[in-house]
């Protein structure tokens, strides 16, 4: 093996992406399920905003936010919990005894389950938008680019930061993604600007990359509304969230090392049904 | 001999989903967790309709909105228990196939994990209420209440979405793991279509239509009228049903219960079916 | 050359999980051992004996509570990035892969954690699914294999990666006798085609640790109680060797009993089929064939013969003093 320590990884991660990628390809239920479905809650909450006479904006604040659930519920279902399903099925072991980071594993995951949420999100966002007759603003797409891909890098951070910590609550993962679902749709302003909560609940929330990446893009579609609904103008949000990303990946390469020793010494970690 | 076989599966399942549910952690924080979830779920409604009106809650509307969302829990609650029952025992625990085979009613067993479902539900329920009408200013006067058609209307409106859990769950037999996607998604269904959070008369009208087919549309008009009846009257405009009275809206109710009991049985035999034939009852499909 | 794996003093204690409840359990007990490279090694014990433990501390899933162990020359709680470069595992039963992935893809999966080339890992992949009969299935989907195609499956994960060093346990659990031959078969094969390769397997099954390998260590209760050729372990039993011989009659039978390695003997005529039964103990195998030819000098023919002698189950049931669940 003379390949590099990068190339390595590289193909681990490829290796890892792939069955999420082509699971979504193979597993053709989830079209219906996972796009059709999600258009639902979000038509509920646009038609509150259309019963209450909104302004027109409130109804695609509410298509943007839907899109991002998808990604929320991505990190929930399909990141947080993997490390532990991973462990009960028995891959986990084969992953610790390849000759890779383990960060590798998790960012083939987050790659694969980042590309399948896309599609899904981009697809309610399309829909909505012409389910609802939404005009939204193109005018800065460097901008647009941006944020996005720095809220997906510190989202999938956090991601994969709870993969590890996930491993130590074992069976209670579920309830605990469970209860990170409407909460976290509140905190984060998912459906309404987050700005409404006021400014330290909003700065609390922001630690969670969604709230500012979602707040950023609305500004960013809706030109004007920032100073009424925004809640930091786009540079700092954007700045914050360059922040975060780097603080989450740290973190999730600090926790991952943590449990891959706490398993090590107490030998939990490849044991299944605890 | 039969019955208390059933009763004991039922007892069974629900000391089970007991449990599963709540026998995780300890109580305090599975109270606090019970309390969190569906406050966040009403609170998002308030603050949506708060950012609108700037800050006025005491209007009939926001009654009418953050009632229905209470009493929506138990749909999102149950729906999603129990499919989750089933998608959580064949992917993760591979033990579908086990409970499956075993002599017992698959029904009797999914009811009972349900059931467990439905009493926790309600304590969050009733505690989102009480927040409501202590905080918010919600319209609900115990002693206007009209018992005999709220409790009536709680009872069959609760054994229509058993009914329909157990449909959907088997849905999920047959469908992967992005299935987790029915629970949101057909809960949505009714979230929108029902007049849940607003009134299906701001829908198009072939959408008030499906509206009109649905139990749960019955279920939440009769739940306001028997919790609320002096909202019910100042609501401004239509909700849509103006035009049933207390026992139509009852009847009705009961009525499309019944023919839901029997397309739900149809569709869980043939998924039953269909799962067997297929060989899918214990597969898994995590990637 | 280095050896594959060295084990000096291993000691593995498992805590309880809360310090209340529960004793403490010594898996490995200050556990020795030496395994040179191109060996076939064997690991035998009872269930909770502590073999996965050693094997999951050798692959760097598990680190020791004392002690000190080398797999290639690398420690294996501080050097595991070098360690795992050079080994694999397989362990029997395993449901290791997505379902939802075909064969061919679920290998290609862990070939990439190993970072090999897509192009040489399809071809290898190829190859030894060729080799184990599943070309047919490569294919289709993992969730459809059976448990003896999975294993197949597993075992091929396991050396795609051409390890110098692979660990396997109970590789065979549960396959029928076709599909454990030929994993056995593999696995001999692969050891002998480069003389750096080396095998650590447990297993339950006697006789496939007979047959494969070079050195067994009998484990119990996280010691090693002994560690040589399964014929050096069989001496270890002082089990009677038993031989018996249907000859056609036989009048002369005064030297038998002084033969070098007869330990006792006794004879039976049986005037009505006109034969002679002899009945041996012997203290050397090499006796049989002095036997042989006394009786055919003594002009009687051999009708029938029958040699019985310890097995390893025999030694395991000694040294361990109880049989296999
Ligand atoms: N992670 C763990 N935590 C606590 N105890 C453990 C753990 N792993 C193993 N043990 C205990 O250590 C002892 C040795 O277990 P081990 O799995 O090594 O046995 P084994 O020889 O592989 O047995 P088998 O033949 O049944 O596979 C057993 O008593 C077992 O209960
Ligand atoms: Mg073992």
């Amino acid at each position: 093996m003379t390949d590099t320590w990068l190339v390595t990884n590289l193909r681990a991660i490829r290796g890892r992406a792939y069955p999420r990628v082509i699971g979504s390809k193979r597993e053709l239920s989830w079209l219906f399920f996972d796009i059709t479905l999600p258009l639902l809650t979000v038509s509920a909450y646009a038609y509150i905003y259309k019963y209450i006479q909104a302004p027109d904006e409130f109804v695609g604040f509410v298509i943007l936010g839907g899109a991002m659930t998808a990604f929320w519920l991505n990190i929930l279902w399909m990141m947080a919990s993997q490390l532990y399903w991973e462990k009960e099925i028995g891959n986990l072991q084969l992953y610790l005894i390849a000759p890779i980071s383990r960060m590798s594993i998790l960012a083939g995951m987050a790659v694969g389950g980042l590309f399948m949420t896309a599609i899904r999100a981009s697809a309610t966002m399309v829909i909505g938008v012409l389910l609802f007759g939404i005009v939204l603003s193109f005018a800065q797409p460097v901008m647009l680019i941006l944020i996005f891909v720095v809220t997906m890098i510190s989202l999938y951070g956090m991601g994969m930061m709870f993969a590890s910590l996930y491993l130590l609550l074992g069976r209670e993962a579920y309830h605990l993604s469970n209860l990170l679902t409407e909460p976290v749709y509140l905190a984060s302003g998912l459906y309404f600007p987050v700005k409404a909560l006021g400014f330290w609940a909003a700065a609390g929330a922001s630690i969670i990359p969604i709230t500012l990446g979602l707040d950023a893009l609305r500004q960013l579609f809706y030109p004007g509304s920032g100073a009424e609904y925004g809640f930091l103008s786009v540079n700092t949000e954007l700045a914050i969230l360059a922040v975060l990303c780097v603080a989450f990946l740290w973190l999730s390469k600090y926790s991952l090392d943590y449990m891959e020793k706490l398993g090590k010494t107490t030998g939990r970690l490849t044991l299944r049904w605890q | 001999m039969a019955v208390s076989h059933d009763l004991r599966t039922f007892k069974n399942a629900a000391w089970l989903g007991w449990q599963m549910e709540a026998n995780w952690t300890d109580p305090f924080v599975f109270a606090t967790y019970s309390i969190v979830k569906p406050l966040a779920g009403s609170l998002i409604l308030v603050f949506m309709y708060i950012v609108i009106t700037g800050g006025e809650t005491q209007t009939p509307f926001f009654s009418y909105m953050f009632i229905g969302n209470a009493f929506y829990m138990f749909v999102a609650e149950v729906l999603f228990g129990v499919t989750w029952v089933i998608h959580d025992d064949r992917e993760h625990y591979m033990t579908l196939k086990q409970v499956y085979i075993a002599p017992i009613k698959f029904y009797t067993y999914v009811f009972g994990r349900a059931a467990i479902k439905i009493a926790i539900t309600t304590v969050g329920v009733l505690i989102t209420l009480a927040f409501g009408v202590i905080w918010l200013g919600v319209e609900i006067d115990l002693g206007a209440v009209d018992w005999l058609v709220f409790i009536p209307a709680l009872l069959i409106g609760l054994l229509t979405i058993l009914i329909m859990g157990l449909a959907l769950g088997g849905v999920t037999f047959l469908t992967a793991k992005h299935g987790m996607g029915i629970n949101e998604g057909i809960a949505g269904v009714f979230y929108v279509l029902s007049g849940v959070i607003f009134p299906i008369t701001v829908l198009p009208g072939w959408a008030q239509t499906i509206s009109h087919l649905l139990p749960v549309t019955y279920w939440m008009e009769a739940l306001r009228r028997g919790l609320s009846p002096d909202l019910m009257a100042s609501l401004p405009g239509s909700t849509g049903l103006s035009d049933f009275s207390n026992l139509e809206i009852l009847l009705t109710l009961a009525l499309s219960t019944v023919a839901f009991l029997f397309i739900s049985t149809a569709i869980f035999r043939y998924a039953d079916r269909t799962a067997r034939r297929k060989g899918k009852i214990d597969w898994t499909t995590s990637y | 050359m280095q050896s594959a794996v060295e084990v000096k003093g291993l000691t593995r204690v498992f805590e309880p999980k809360k310090k209340k409840e529960g004793k403490s359990v010594t898996a490995l007990n200050k556990v020795d051992l030496r395994i040179a490279r191109g060996e076939l090694f064997g690991l035998l014990g009872p269930n909770g004996a502590g073999k996965t433990t050693l094997l999951k501390i050798l692959s760097t899933l598990l680190l020791p509570t004392a002690g000190k162990a080398f797999v290639a020359g690398f420690d294996v709680e501080k050097d595991f990035t070098e360690v795992r470069k050079r080994i694999n595992m397989v362990s029997g039963g395993e449901i290791s892969g997505y379902g939802l992935l075909t064969v061919k893809e679920n290998l290609w999966m862990f070939t990439q954690f190993y970072g090999m080339k897509s192009s040489v890992a399809k071809q290898r992949i190829d190859e030894m699914l060729a080799q184990f009969g599943l070309a047919d299935k490569k294919d289709e989907k993992v969730r459809t294999l059976s448990t003896g195609q999975r294993q197949k499956m597993n075992v091929i994960r396991g050396f795609v990666t051409d390890p110098e060093i692979i660990f396997l346990d109970e590789p065979t659990l549960g396959l029928d006798v076709n599909a454990s031959r030929v994993i056995r078969e593999f696995i001999v094969d692969w050891v002998q085609a480069k003389d750096n390769r080396t095998v650590l397997l447990t297993t339950h099954y006697m006789m496939e640790a007979d047959q494969l390998c070079d050195r067994i260590a009998i484990i119990d209760d996280g010691r090693i109680l002994a560690c040589d050729t399964p014929e050096n372990l069989k001496k270890l039993v002082k089990m009677n060797r038993t031989l018996k011989l249907d000859v056609t009659s036989l009048k002369d039978t005064s030297k038998f009993g002084s033969l070098t390695g007869v330990e006792q003997f006794t004879f039976q005529d049986d005037a009505e089929k006109d034969q002679t039964h002899l009945k041996f103990i012997l203290t050397d195998d090499s006796a049989v064939t002095e036997i042989i030819s006394e009786v055919q000098s003594k002009g009687a023919r051999i009708l029938s013969l029958q040699k019985t002698e310890p097995t390893l189950e025999d030694v395991f049931i000694k040294m361990v003093g109880k049989g296999f669940e």
